[in-house]
């Protein structure tokens, strides 16, 4: 069997490591919104009250910014940011409109349950232009939803509250097991907090949407418990590939 | 908030269905779930002029034709002498109290009350609390009662900010303590406002004469009190949210009609206490302005009759907003209730167009390192910032969720360390992990730094040239030069002197800041590429597993695909992972060897050693099949 004595050797499988799952769908979707034509803005976690509340019109009297919702740190001198909105603020203060800022990374509440977790992830935008409307918000919320859980989604949207949108939506999915699951929050920028930024709001109108990461990871992976994302365990991350 | 469908129907002339009132009320932003017969509403915060069942009627009048009339004693009140003075006016402007004397009391009850306690399936309390309860279910306006007899002396409205013991009606004894606003008789607290009334001067099944208190509290005074003192309030959930503060007159005499439907009266009286009137907003009709923000065309005649059927006030080219609507303020509030009468689902998309932005990726140095340490089976991991460590720079968290995490990390490395114990005990031998986060201190002020660390330990690879390789200094130096030949990192070898294990591989981590990599990294070609399709996530098994390795000497190399197929391809529940770990051609006598590693875990049950052994045998028994393969020191049939 002279043809078999050069026989070469089984292919060395090189381990390759993964991305954090989280990580990796917070990329693929801020790599989907910058592909609309929205800019990348970092900001810092450690935010003040100013930035985080105050100029989004989340008045003193609020229940997010009781201490049983919100980490304060160093005697209330400053806070774990609580959305990654702040970080569009100081976007909106820097630039004239037209603007289109997408913000992505760490948020913290006080919460830590089998459901919620003090540190999560979000990826907000906001777009400001002359005459943007909640319709065309629904056309970019229909893009997003399309391309993260295909075109045949089934989705809904539903009145909701927030200080810095008026008016506000929730979006829900509807699962393959007939549920309506809560996707994302939106809405049309409150003029107050364009005021804020020194942006022209009788010109000016604009849309903001909000995702969170975990929320979605998990729909997309079929993850039950969100702690699994944090327990840093190998036979969990090699899954993600 | 719990809200009975009979009641909300018996208002409305169409009679809906309860699904078809369910799906109104999705429409309008009310969020709800069915329990038989009771919608269990859950609102926004800014709406809390709906937590009430005229409330919910009041935003349904825009579908359906509704009587929020219901009956009210109509006759004049003579004015009630009361010794009460309001010390805090900008906390309660308004205020009303009311005093009845009955000359029966009821042993059952009729009408509304009756059915709003069996409908809700809610305890009888005495006449006096239910009727108040009602009221608050059925106007939104919370009320309280005192026993008259109870209350002689002068009744104080103000703003404490000492220690004072206080027992609320339903027996809980609290400490209050920072500001707090109260009502007090005769220097004694005789009710937490907005939120619970005190046991002293609470009503009873005797009481015949009642003083009723409905008053208007800025929310602001009310927020968080019921969290502090640990108090289920209906009451303070709606104050929390702002009541009609123009209400009182109209509720009060609601009171009385229901009083009287159960009992004779045989005094009353009333007195109003007004600091300021309500501000009245009014904004212009601007129907341009709201098609521009939804991105609808409906005519001004539309839109107003929208507003009127909400209970807006359109005179003279102005929107008044009522009362009870507190929330709208803004020519984007009045879209919003627009929106909601069309329904959001309803309005049609218009296309968006983004100007293109600048698109330059500030990120690009650390995503190359990211794909290099994939390329070299690092898995990247998050951890959370929080901890116990002190040090001098650590930020401290005020209000942490407990000791354990009081403090933010100022370094990556301990969590990592973490990490890699957490995986060890789970019987992995090859662990390289990294994460990339911003690190936060405090000196002169919150320094940020966003920071790489990489921790290694183990076998350099399962694959069967890195094996028997462990993880060192040497080896990740070699790695790093091969990205940045001219850069010198300081790999460090952790000591395992005061970790918990047992386990004696070196233990070899770096941290550095993200913005000391030069740009050289960016020509950096990754091999790996992270999936496209989002894989389906298997429920993984914290159960401990076994190793089994079996070595076959190949003597006819034609076989050794045979060989591989089969058993790389080895399908069991049991069998978590096999790969070739050892291979070895010996050229001087033709024969290859090669090691097979086969790691076995359950996800139900521990294994036992014969579980496992049956299928190591049948693994065995199907490999002795081929020929020109021996498995050395091993009988031909076991």
């Amino acid at each position: 069997m002279p043809e078999y004595k050069d026989i070469s050797p089984p292919e060395l499988i090189k381990d390759r490591g993964s991305l954090h799952p989280i990580n990796h769908m917070k990329d693929s979707i801020m790599s989907l919104l910058v592909s609309y034509g929205f800019e990348i803005v970092d900001g810092p976690e450690i935010e003040t009250e100013e930035f985080n509340f105050d100029m989004l019109n989340i008045k003193k009297s609020h229940p997010a910014r009781q201490m049983h919702d919100t980490f304060y740190v160093e005697n209330k001198s400053n806070l774990l940011r609580t959305h990654t909105s702040p970080v569009q603020i100081r976007g909106m203060l820097e630039k004239k409109p037209p603007l289109a800022f997408i913000s992505g990374g760490k948020v913290y509440r006080k919460d830590d349950d089998a459901t919620h977790l003090p540190m999560f992830h979000q990826v907000e935008g906001i777009y400001v232009d002359e005459n943007v409307s909640f319709a065309q918000l629904k056309d970019l919320i229909y893009k997003i939803i399309h391309s993260l859980f295909g075109d045949d989604v089934e989705l809904r949207f539903r009145p909701s509250y927030f200080p810095f949108t008026e008016p506000s939506a929730e979006v829900d999915i509807l699962s393959k097991e007939g549920k309506w699951l809560e996707i994302l929050g939106c809405g049309i920028v409150n003029p107050v907090v364009l005021d804020n930024c020194n942006i022209d709001s009788n010109k000016y109108s604009g849309l903001a949407f909000g995702l969170g990461i975990e929320r979605i990871a998990m729909l997309k992976h079929g993850v039950i418990d969100i702690r699994e994302f944090y327990k840093s365990n190998l036979d969990f991350l090699i899954q993600f590939k | 908030m719990k809200i009975a469908y009979s009641h909300l129907v018996h208002c409305i002339e169409e009679k809906p269905s309860i699904e078809q009132i369910s799906d109104k009320l999705f429409q309008l932003g009310h969020e709800h779930e069915i329990d038989g017969s009771i919608f269990d509403m859950e609102f926004t915060p800014n709406r809390g002029d709906c937590l009430s069942i005229n409330g919910l009627l009041r935003d349904l009048a825009v579908f359906y034709t509704v009587d929020l009339n219901q009956e009210v004693f109509t006759e004049k009140l003579n004015e009630l002498q009361l010794d009460f003075e309001n010390l805090s006016e900008s906390t309660c402007p308004k205020i009303s109290f009311l005093k009845l004397e009955i000359e029966n009391i009821p042993e059952t009850y009729k009408g509304s009350l009756d059915n709003y306690l069996k409908d809700l399936s809610l305890n009888k309390n005495n006449l006096f609390t239910d009727v108040s309860n009602y009221l608050s279910y059925e106007t939104g306006q919370p009320t309280h009662c005192y026993d008259a007899s109870t209350m002689s002396g002068k009744i104080i409205f103000h703003e404490i900010d000492k220690n004072e013991e206080f027992e609320t009606l339903l027996d809980k004894k609290i400490t209050l303590s920072g500001k707090n606003s109260v009502f007090s008789l005769n220097n004694n607290v005789i009710n937490l406002a907005g939120i619970v009334g005190g046991k002293s001067t609470s009503c009873s099944t005797n009481t015949k004469t009642v003083i009723v208190e409905c008053a208007f509290f800025q929310p602001e005074a009310i927020i968080g009190k019921s969290v502090k003192y640990d108090i289920q309030s209906e009451a303070s959930h709606k104050f929390e949210r702002g009541v009609d503060p123009d209400c009182h007159d109209r509720v009060l005499r609601r009171f009385i009609k229901l009083v009287s439907e159960h009992a004779n009266i045989k005094d009353m009286s009333i007195i109003s206490y007004k600091s300021k009137d309500n501000p009245i907003t009014q904004m212009p009709v601007n129907v341009g302005k709201i098609n521009q923000i939804i991105g609808i065309n409906i005519s001004e005649k539309e839109y107003l009759s929208y507003l009127s059927k909400l209970g807006f006030i359109v005179e003279e080219g102005l929107i008044e907003v009522p009362s009870f609507r507190s929330d709208v303020k803004t020519q984007n509030d009045l879209a919003e209730e627009v929106a909601r009468v069309i329904g959001y689902d309803n309005i049609s998309t218009s296309k968006i167009t983004i100007p293109n932005n600048e698109r330059t990726n500030h990120k690009a140095i650390e995503n190359k390192l990211r794909y290099f340490l994939l390329d070299n089976g690092f898995y990247e991991v998050i951890n959370s910032p929080f901890v116990n460590l002190s040090s001098e720079e650590a930020i401290k968290v005020d209000n942490p969720l407990d000791s354990n995490r009081e403090y933010l990390r100022t370094n990556i490395t301990n969590s990592l360390v973490d990490n890699l114990l957490f995986n060890e005990r789970r019987q992995k031998d090859s662990i390289k992990l990294f994460e990339i986060s911003d690190v936060y201190s405090f000196g002169n002020g919150i320094n940020k730094k966003r920071k790489l660390s990489v921790i290694a330990s183990g076998r350099v690879g399962e694959n069967y040239k890195d094996f028997s390789k462990k993880i060192n200094k040497k080896y990740l130096e070699i790695l790093f030069q091969e990205i940045l030949p001219n850069e010198v990192f300081n790999f460090k070898k952790l000591s395992r002197e005061f970790l918990d294990t047992k386990i004696k591989n070196e233990i070899i981590s770096l941290e550095v800041d993200i913005d000391k990599f030069p740009y050289d990294i960016l020509s950096y070609k990754e091999i790996s590429s992270p999936p496209d399709n989002f894989n389906e996530y298997r429920p993984i098994s914290d159960l401990p597993s076994s190793i089994k390795d079996i070595s076959y000497s190949v003597k006819d190399f034609s076989k050794i695909k045979n060989l591989t197929d089969l058993l790389l391809n080895y399908q069991s529940d049991i069998v978590k992972n096999v790969f070739i770990f050892d291979y070895f051609k010996n050229e001087k006598i033709d024969e290859i060897k090669i090691g097979f590693r086969f790691v076995f875990q359950s996800k139900i049950a521990t294994l036992t050693a014969s579980e496992i052994d049956m299928i190591y045998n049948e693994i065995i028994t199907k490999t002795q099949d081929i020929k020109g393969i021996t498995i050395p020191g091993m009988k031909k049939n076991i």
